[in-house]
């Protein structure tokens, strides 16, 4: 059985990659699973300097999911590269880094200082967080300035440039076309959802900066929708596909509607271990189905005439 | 090493209305575990709840282990219907534990409501070791006050308080403490609500005492990935933020600021 994926220049040895900002630096889950066992791991948001984060309370649990609003804590690419990225680059996996900047000029200057780091496979790009005041979503959501930036960091690096996308907009496959058109390798589809959650007694929003992105399995058929609709637009584009994926069959799921791989992201909160398990039941499911190369399933979805 | 294991309820235990104590089967990776340690439990629910619960454990001894828990939210209410014979999902021993008890240290425990967990399990470790050790626990009303005979069979030195004053001193435990204080230079550790372990620290700074305090936060994963348990760092400190799930939830006082 043949579990390995190209993605872009990418060679994965699995099309399961663990999500930014739900897989620390990737050291945090190495006592629980064989990292190498990943296609790729991208890492916690990067920015030029280290930054704190929001205030609290960060977190809190939803319906099936979870918001948050951690504000792209980060170590910063200076300690990345010094203190994180020795643990990763060993992990026998890829190492994709996602990375943003308060400015465009800080993006671009970010790419460029990540790209002559020994051990980053790629970079992927975040124009999608919703919770912080500068960066993250604002460059994202005018496809314009999305074409201009992912040009812009395009020309800092030699390396493959996955640009995340938001599903805050009302048409994504116009964003996923502004990045491939600034010459985006890959995209990432989705970032989380904006999203709020009230306490009713004490009449307060659950998180400190009121909104924050709801993610888990709660935002699957969202995303799901948005990978498909990306895939057809932009069918030689490599997607690689995130929301709430939880089990096997959610994999294949997302590989029949397009995404060439997925990323892992809340359940690893609940299971440091998910990625694994659902790596063994996508095999199990590719056993059971008699599927012998996963690359079968990209795309595969059957729509029938008349839909 | 934290490990994810499954774990069998032995007994669910209803001490009081809404609280209870599960005692699990098959925990062997927590041997050698230390009070103030925890675990995050999940039960068979499938994806909603979503997360697992962070639990300060109340004992880990002899591949088995004991969870003090308060049903408040939609996870505890569900563990508080566990079945004798159900699996949970744990993943453990997680976090920094108070400091071990020895005998030429003498501390004072400040437990509040199931803050009364870890700092039981420390007083009965105190006893083994040959600490002297003093605990006092406070609660709304008698009922609250679980766990009594447990207590008092430590033969510690204990004194129970209750702010309706229906079991013990009459008032806040923090009142109980500072009426011994004047006798007493102890170490303090304490674990219990927000606005009482504010008191505790403020007390100890007020007689420099030293002073640890065991720290909740809204926390996803335990093992430092969602950031979400941030805790605010002392003033002067190198970094805004503190994590209850790897640098505490033990903190020494100085280092953070309570919530």
């Amino acid at each position: 059985m043949n579990l390995r994926v190209p993605f872009a220049t990418l060679d994965c040895a699995s099309p399961i990659w663990t999500a930014s900002g739900t897989f620390g630096y990737g050291r945090e889950f190495a006592p629980y699973f064989d990292l190498a066992r990943l296609g790729a791991i991208a890492t916690k948001g990067i920015s030029p300097e280290a930054r704190a984060g929001n205030p609290v309370p960060r977190i809190c649990e939803t319906a099936s999911g979870m918001i948050n609003s951690i504000g792209l804590e980060n170590v910063g690419a200076e300690s990345f590269g010094r203190d994180k990225l020795p643990f990763l680059r060993q992990s026998g996996t890829n190492v994709i880094v996602n990375f943003f900047g308060e400015t465009f000029d800080e993006y671009v200057a970010c790419a460029a200082s990540l790209d002559a780091l020994d051990g980053v496979a790629a970079l992927e790009m975040n124009v999608s967080c919703p919770n912080v005041k500068k960066g993250g979503v604002e460059f994202g959501v005018i496809p314009a300035v999305l074409t201009e930036l992912t040009r812009a960091c395009r020309s800092v690096t030699k390396r493959p440039l996955l640009v995340k996308l938001t599903p805050n907009t009302g048409d994504i496959v116009a964003l996923a076309r502004a990045a491939v058109a600034g010459g985006a390798d890959g995209l990432s589809v989705i970032n989380t959802v904006s999203a709020m959650a009230i306490d009713a007694r004490r009449r307060r929003p659950r998180i400190a900066t009121t909104y924050g992105g709801l993610s888990g399995p709660a935002i699957k058929p969202i995303a799901l929708r948005m990978v498909h609709q990306v895939h057809t637009a932009l069918p030689e584009v490599p997607i690689s596909g995130i929301g709430g994926i939880a089990s096997g069959e959610d994999v294949v799921e997302f590989l029949l509607a397009g995404a060439t791989t997925v990323q892992i992201g809340t359940l690893s909160f609940s299971e440091p271990s998910a990625a694994a398990r659902i790596l063994d039941e996508l095999s199990a499911f590719m056993e059971q189905e008699r599927i012998s190369d996963v690359r079968e399933l990209i795309g595969a979805l059957v729509v029938p005439a008349g839909c | 090493m934290p490990t994810e294991f499954s774990a069998r309820v032995l007994a669910n235990r209803a001490l009081a209305p809404g609280l209870f104590v599960l005692e699990l089967a098959d925990c062997e990776p927590l041997v050698g575990c230390l009070p103030g340690q925890f675990v995050m439990v999940r039960g068979e629910w499938g994806r909603d709840p979503l997360l697992p619960r962070a639990f300060s454990l109340l004992s880990a001894r002899h591949g088995k282990c004991e969870l003090l828990i308060k049903a408040l939210g939609r996870g505890s209410r569900l563990l508080e219907r566990s079945a004798v014979g159900a699996t949970l999902q744990l993943l453990g021993p997680l976090g920094r534990p108070f400091p071990v008890p020895r005998a030429e240290r003498r501390d004072f425990l400040i437990a509040g409501g199931v803050g009364l967990a870890p700092l039981l399990w420390h007083a009965e470790e105190a006893v083994r070791a040959g600490a002297k050790v003093e605990l006092f626990y406070g609660a709304r009303q008698e009922a609250e006050l679980v766990l009594r005979e447990r207590i008092e069979a430590t033969g510690c030195r204990v004194q129970f308080t209750t702010e309706d004053g229906s079991f013990g001193r009459p008032g806040r435990v923090t009142a109980a403490l500072q009426a011994r204080l004047d006798e007493e230079h102890p170490t303090l550790l304490t674990c219990g609500p927000n606005a009482m372990m504010r008191a505790v620290v403020e007390i100890a700074r007020a007689r420099n005492l030293a002073c640890f305090v065991s720290v909740e936060g809204e926390m996803a994963c335990g093992i430092g990935a969602c950031l979400g348990c941030a805790v605010q760092s002392a003033p002067g400190a190198a970094r805004a933020y503190h994590y209850a799930c790897i640098d505490g939830p033990v903190f020494d006082a100085l280092q953070v600021v309570l919530p």
